[in-house]
């Protein structure tokens, strides 16, 4: 099996049911696609170059962040601005099709997540994947993630961040 | 007491018709007989008797699923797919089983307990007798809170628990048949069975740690000396008797047996994970070695001569473990008998010659007594052959063996918390340990081996750790308070006002296992926050253990700096697992001795006083186990609030408030008999935080209650700001929900305070006087009248 697409943690593989590998190209179709996308953004990438890419994607294509555990004060150190919930907080509203969204104007379509604990990631796509079929997964970070619905591969650092920067990149 | 029972068996039948229990003149006078006047509705509840109350906890704390498989293999129909809304075979959905799986966790953690207490009370029936009184001493007259609550009795000696310990067995062969294929198929209905079986967890805690401290004289709620802890506190030269797991006898006995031969100086008992607590609540000159984290590295390094198991969290490969340097394994009880003879009748002389000559891997012996003799004789005679088995690979040739790693990164990838073992290994390499110093330390890798088991050059991964760990941090000596049991009735007379009314901010209890994200010092540091902000620390099991092994900027562990007082900024050790039965038992007892709600069958009061008022909120950081699953849902039930860390959302189920819906959170005013608004307060019952900064917020905000003073309330609220400004570098946005009136802002933040209030067009609100899920007195009447 292809190094790159078995989950970064390999247990954590659930069933028949597996991410779509993809490419900051098809990426960024799902975000230009989506109307109303959200990043979500975990303290994996405290203090991490990817988080100003991060803010780079959200002001390219005008994404409201949702910070967990501390991130926020990390981002907004960094300058990046951001709404603070617990991880599991987020998910269960999320998965709530009548939630109106951090900007209240109605839960969103695409979340992109990024610099979430590993296995708890994995947990909150999986909850997302079974009951939230509103909402489509895309995860960001440097594992595959095969609960999401799409997720970029098992990559090293140099490699994501070069990933990163082609989804940020303004043509 | 046969009367009652008789009572009993009717309701519990089936087919069960009311009218006979109360048309049956000989039971109806039984019943008035024991004054059932003065008891509550639920005396021993079946499984269906409170399930209205969980439905009001589940109405208003979702259960939020994780699912860790999509998939069902209970049955022969299977596998069955889950995913897309797809039901099973047997019609089952994927909300259902994951709470089905929840169930049954607790199902096997409340057994674990369960078959535990049974244990000790027959031990200790046999040794002691069934008359042996349960004194708890003049400063406790509730000895055993749940038990009145549940059962509705006052124990009086040991064989008074066993009818409790029967009622508990009868409900878990119930709850436990409900995961059967084809019975339960709501969530809902999973869930209210998973809080029964954590309710039968609390039981059954509680029924062997109070058979335990009355027949073993241990400590009953007043100050326990300081014990020693930590590798460093071990004589490497004397013979080392290692307890693992949670029963005390055999311990209990091989200290015995030491006293009554003069030998207590001449060997090392010690332990790790509960045995170890519950020893020195025995006697306090054993050694506690530190939690389940240290259980691997601690085998390896040899330094045990014998190795003792008895029951719950014991590596199921310590056998073979403990033979890779020749120590002698002496199973104990029925629990695990890892394929050894059962050699509980052979005379003592002819086991231990067969253990020291070698002729057997190990024995399994059921009888205490003859443990104590048999691993002391033991350990004495092949602790001096075993000295030169002591010793693990020398820097030199971890160096040499770090050379073979491929760097294929897969020790990483299998870590739980993915640690950078891999790191460590290169940098040995280089001749650098650094990074395996920073791995052994505070166990932030917890010895697991699944890296080892990765490794495809097959590095002995965990005996590099353990060799460097021993070369470089050789004075691990700390200490921690010796398990005092029970919360007494004085401390409670003392401090219930306080609580209740908030001005002690609240009470916090660090219990659980040691799956812990980045090691054992965030449980330290995070009990260290709480007891300098003046909260009541509350410690048990694995994590009592991680607040003793650290040491403040003084250099003094947490236990040598604050009081073992039941008091703003005490630190109590209440003990092991079975020990947390205490932490629920205070919160009952703060219900009946402050507001003087009965206890008898009167489940449901108290635990809506304790939800509605008791700023309580438990923290299992490191919970991994099914028993730390049933201890979670069990205080849930009373309405205690618990944070869990990452890794419990592996538990597949959270119970999670929604404070964004005021309506969730209205709230009956029983005094003044109108609905109110209420606040999200507790937000959450079963959260779990993604770091401990995030964690230490959350605590502080689930020790908020509808029933803070306002003077209680700007206490509580000083600290959420402060902690949420610390963490967060900002205000929390929310803060405008837990401001009743401007009486409950904090001094120190007003101006930005307001400014919130402001932003936010807030509005003040009246206070509940008397919050609660319950219902009016007249709906209760006229459910009544529907039924007649
Ligand atoms: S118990 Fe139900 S879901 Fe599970 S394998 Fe059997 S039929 Fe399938
Ligand atoms: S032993 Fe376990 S915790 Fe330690 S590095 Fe290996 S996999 Fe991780
Ligand atoms: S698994 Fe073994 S070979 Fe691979 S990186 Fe880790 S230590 Fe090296």
């Amino acid at each position: 099996m292809n190094e790159r697409v078995i989950p970064w943690q390999p247990t954590v593989i659930a069933g028949p049911k597996q991410a779509l590998l993809v490419t900051p190209e098809t990426a960024e179709m799902m975000i230009v696609k989506a109307k109303r996308p959200l990043i979500v953004v975990g303290p994996l990438i405290n203090d991490n170059p990817a988080q100003v890419l991060v803010s780079k994607i959200a002001e390219k294509w005008n994404i409201p962040i949702v910070s967990t555990g501390d991130a926020f004060k990390s981002l907004t150190e960094a300058g990046v601005p951001s709404k603070s919930y617990g991880l599991v907080e987020i998910v269960n509203l999320l998965k709530d099709p009548e939630w109106k969204g951090v900007s209240g104007e109605g839960n969103h379509d695409l979340v992109l997540f990024i610099g979430v604990i590993y296995y708890m990631g994995s947990q909150g796509l999986s909850t997302l994947k079974h009951f939230a079929p509103h909402v489509k997964t895309l995860t960001l970070c440097k594992f595959f993630h095969s609960n999401a619905d799409a997720s970029f591969p098992n990559m090293k650092d140099e490699e994501w961040l070069k990933y990163l920067e082609m989804l940020a990149k303004v043509d | 007491m046969e009367n009652k029972s008789k009572a009993k068996e009717l309701k519990d039948d089936f087919w069960k018709s009311k009218k006979l229990l109360v048309t049956t003149g000989k039971i109806a006078d039984d019943i008035q007989g024991d004054s059932s006047e003065s008891k509550g509705p639920t005396l021993k509840p079946s499984v269906t008797d409170l399930r209205e109350w969980d439905m009001k906890l589940l109405k208003r704390y979702t259960p939020f699923y994780a699912p860790f498989c999509d998939m069902c293999c209970l049955c022969t129909y299977g596998k069955c797919d889950l995913t897309g809304g797809k039901k099973g075979a047997c019609g089952i959905d994927i909300e259902a089983q994951q709470a089905r799986i929840v169930l049954l966790a607790c199902c096997i953690g409340s057994a674990a307990h369960g078959g535990h207490a049974r244990h000790l009370l027959e031990y200790l029936i046999a040794e002691k007798g069934e008359d042996f009184p349960i004194d708890m001493g003049t400063n406790i007259d509730i000895e055993a809170p749940i038990m009145r609550v549940v059962i509705g009795k006052k124990p009086r000696n040991l064989g008074d628990l066993k009818e409790a310990l029967d009622y508990l067995e009868e409900q878990m062969v119930h709850l436990l048949s409900a995961c059967h294929t084809g019975q339960e198929g709501k969530s809902i209905d999973f869930e209210s069975k998973a809080l029964h079986a954590g309710l039968m967890d609390d039981l059954g805690k509680e029924i062997g740690d109070l058979a335990q401290i009355a027949a073993l004289s241990m400590p009953k709620g007043e100050d326990a000396p300081l014990v020693e802890l930590g590798l460093g506190t071990i004589n490497q030269e004397k013979p080392v008797i290692l307890c693992i797991g949670h029963n005390v006898a055999p311990g209990a006995s091989i200290i015995d047996y030491l006293e009554d031969h003069g030998l207590d100086d001449d060997v090392e008992v010690c332990g790790i994970c509960c045995a170890a607590i519950d020893i020195t609540r025995y006697k306090p000159g054993a050694k506690v070695i530190g939690p389940l984290s240290k259980q691997l590295k601690f085998i390896r390094s040899g330094v045990a001569d014998v190795v003792v198991v008895d029951e719950q969290c014991v590596r199921t490969d310590v056998l073979e473990e403990a033979r890779k340097n020749k120590a002698a394994v002496i199973a104990t009880t029925d629990k695990i008998c890892l394929g050894l003879p059962d050699l509980t009748g052979v005379n003592t002389d002819k086991i231990v010659k067969k253990l020291v000559n070698d002729e057997i891997e190990g024995a399994l012996i059921l009888d205490p007594d003859k443990v104590g003799e048999v691993s002391t004789r033991v350990a004495r005679q092949i602790a001096e052959e075993r000295k030169s088995l002591k010793k693990l690979p020398d820097l030199q040739e971890i160096q040499e063996m770090a050379k073979e790693c491929t760097e294929c990164g897969w020790c990483v990838r299998v870590c739980p918390n993915n640690q950078p073992m891999m790191e460590a290994v290169t940098g040995a390499a280089e001749g650098d340990f650094s990074k395996f110093i920073e791995l052994y330390k505070y166990d932030v890798c917890y010895t697991c081996g699944r890296c080892e088991q990765e490794c495809e050059v097959n590095l002995p991964l965990i005996s590099m750790l353990t060799k460097v760990g021993e070369h470089y941090v050789k004075d691990e000596k700390f200490n921690i308070r010796a398990g005092r049991g029970p919360v007494q009735d004085v401390e409670i007379r003392r401090v219930g006002a306080p609580i209740v009314l908030g001005d002690i901010p609240g009470v916090i209890a660090f219990v659980g296992c040691s799956n812990y994200p980045e090691g054992g010092e965030d449980v330290a540091k995070m009990a260290e926050e709480f007891l300098e902000r003046n909260y009541i620390v509350v410690t048990s099991g694995c994590g009592a253990m991680s607040v003793g092994e650290y040491r403040d900027g003084d250099g003094k562990t947490l236990y040598e700096k604050y009081s073992g007082d039941f008091d703003a900024k005490g630190l109590v050790n209440v003990g092991s697992c079975v020990s947390n039965a205490h932490i629920p038992g205070a919160c009952i007892k703060i219900a009946n001795i402050f507001a003087k709600k009965p206890l008898e069958g009167n489940f449901e009061e108290i635990a809506d006083y304790i939800l509605n008022r008791v700023g309580a909120c438990g923290v299992a950081w490191g919970a991994y186990s099914q028993k730390a699953a049933a201890i979670a849902t069990g205080v849930n039930r009373w309405g205690i609030p618990v944070v869990v860390g990452p890794h419990g959302t592996k538990y597949r189920r959270l119970f999670l408030g929604r404070a964004d819906k005021p309506e969730n959170w209205k709230i009956n005013d029983l005094r003044t008999g109108e609905v109110v608004q209420g606040e999200p307060a507790p937000e959450h019952l079963l959260y779990a935080a993604e770091n401990r900064e995030e964690a230490t917020v959350m605590i502080a905000k689930l020790c908020i209650r509808q029933t803070d003073t306002p003077k209680g309330r700007q206490i509580k609220l000083n600290h959420y700001l402060d902690l949420h400004k610390k963490y967060f570098g900002i205000l929390p946005e929310d803060v405008y929900k837990f401001v009743r009136n401007e009486k409950d802002i904090p001094i120190t933040y007003k101006k930005e305070v307001i400014n919130i209030l402001e932003e936010v067009g807030w509005e003040p609100r009246a206070l509940p006087q008397e919050p609660s899920l319950m219902k009016f007195r007249e709906e209760k009447a006229s459910d009544k009248g529907d039924s007649k």
